[in-house]
């Protein structure tokens, strides 16, 4: 080859390697995974076809529905399930949402009030991705999806936390979650000012969280959070974390410890996608309004 | 069935990535010129591909197969960030030859980086990644006698000439 040509490839290729890359590259691999094995079933039916698929569930067939995506709860009764899905599955344009619904809660106002709320946005975020299809397509094509669905954070005798969760495909991914938490037995839904005495839960939390940004960064230097006196030069951290919002997106887990969430972007470079922090109950104890649901 | 394929396919696909990662990160970096940007389009770029996998006819296309995605995610990239205005290919002639002046006495220490992305991207590609040009043109997504033409023009503002060049280029 050409010295200058050789010149050029060297400097190519001498670009440092972050160390990140490897955590990144598994993490995405392992994603991956997760996501195929979620959504075969659906695969399974709609590889075939290339134009548009429009998969209507429950409210199409109730059997059949039910029987794909029941989901078994041991000793409960009230249950969730796949409402409704969506999908587009076209070369550049993929689409797949997949709108739960509640069932089985006597407190019938709680159960419209959700799942309207769930079947709105569902249907609210197919018809823009339809929108921006169509716009792309007049601009010459591009790449865009969307994939959203939900997970089961929690399901016990008390509580019921529900995770909805909506990825973006752009050029880079956007992930956004947004929970609802139900007490099963009052069937109440819980919100995170209700389980405190005062808004002083705002500056325990935030303070905690910001302690466990620091513990893990200096544990693990392939986790990065945008806060500042941690791993990055504080003139690095630009609007870096510094408190909660009163109602941040949270649930209570199995064991009843609070969970806080946030999206991707939203404390931490986007490699470390969606980011959680567990806080101590002890930590809580003296802004808690009881511990019924967090112990 | 395509669903078969992608499972037969997965096992391949995470060895290469695993083996190649560098390099892909490497091509994002070409794009983004961040450290940080360029992880995120590798990781979307990856599961991206995991998500497409069955529509990956036969595992030795996947080299280009992979590069185009990496390619599109990077583009999309910058299209979302506008960092990058993009230009059709119209304007891009009716500029090129002023263009050319202004590249003209670039100095090798940043010569890649200074090359318009569309010429680069065909450098790159060909001559480091070793890929065919017919591969990279269908990378890109453009016609053979384009990813040609750009090469051609990238090596005059580099300066390089064609007979140093290795075999492929110059016969073709």
């Amino acid at each position: 080859m050409n010295e200058k040509l050789k010149e050029l490839e060297k400097q190519y290729n001498e670009v440092p390697i972050p160390k990140e890359l490897d955590f990144v590259v598994k993490n995405a691999l392992r994603q991956g995974k997760k996501k195929k094995k979620r959504s075969l079933q659906w695969l399974l039916g709609s590889a075939a076809a290339a134009a548009m698929l429009f998969t209507a569930g429950l409210n199409v067939s109730p059997a059949m529905a039910r029987t794909l995506s029941e989901i078994p709860l041991v000793g409960s009764v009230v249950k969730v399930l796949t409402w409704i899905e969506y999908e587009v599955a076209e070369d550049t344009y993929d689409a797949t949402i997949k709108v739960p619904s509640i069932e089985n809660l006597e407190n019938k106002d709680l159960s419209k009030t959700l799942n309207e709320k769930y079947r709105s946005e569902g249907k609210a975020l197919y018809d823009s991705f339809i929108d921006e299809v169509s716009d792309l397509k007049e601009n010459g094509g591009g790449h865009v999806g969307v994939d959203s669905g939900y997970d089961i954070k929690t399901d016990n005798d008390q509580i019921l936390s529900i995770g909805r969760y909506i990825v973006n495909t752009v050029g880079s991914s956007s992930t956004v979650m947004h929970y609802d938490t139900i007490d099963k037995q009052n069937e109440i839904l819980i919100t995170l000012p209700m389980l405190f005495k005062d808004d002083s839960y705002i500056k325990t939390i935030s303070e905690n969280i910001i302690e466990q940004m620091h513990e893990q960064a200096a544990a693990d230097s392939d986790k990065v959070y945008w806060v500042k006196g941690g791993s990055l030069p504080d003139e690095e951290v630009i609007d870096g974390f510094t408190t909660i919002k009163a109602e941040q997106q949270f649930y209570i887990s199995d064991k009843g410890k609070l969970v806080i969430s946030f999206d991707k972007y939203e404390v931490a470079p986007g490699y470390m996608g969606i980011v959680e922090f567990e806080i101590p109950t002890e930590v809580l104890k003296n802004d808690l309004v009881s511990s019924k649901y967090i112990h | 069935m395509k669903t078969r394929n992608a499972f037969k396919h997965e096992e391949v696909f995470v060895q290469y990535i695993c083996e190649q990662k560098e390099r892909f990160y490497l091509l994002a970096y070409s794009y983004t010129k961040n450290e940080q940007d360029a992880l995120d389009v590798v990781q979307d770029s990856i599961q991206k591909a995991m998500l497409s996998l069955d529509r990956l006819e036969n595992v030795e296309s996947m080299k280009s197969w992979f590069y185009k995605i990496v390619v599109r995610t990077a583009i999309d990239f910058l299209r979302k960030h506008k960092r990058l205005q993009v230009t059709d290919d119209d304007t891009l002639q009716y500029l090129t030859p002023a263009q050319e002046d202004v590249y003209e006495n670039i100095d090798l220490e940043h010569a890649l980086d200074e090359l318009p992305q569309t010429y680069r991207e065909v450098v790159i590609l060909h001559f480091f990644e070793d890929l065919k040009l017919a591969d990279v043109a269908n990378i890109l997504n453009i016609k053979m006698s384009t990813a040609k033409s750009r090469l051609y023009r990238a090596l005059k503002l580099l300066k390089i000439h064609l007979h140093d060049v290795k075999g492929e280029t110059a016969h073709e």
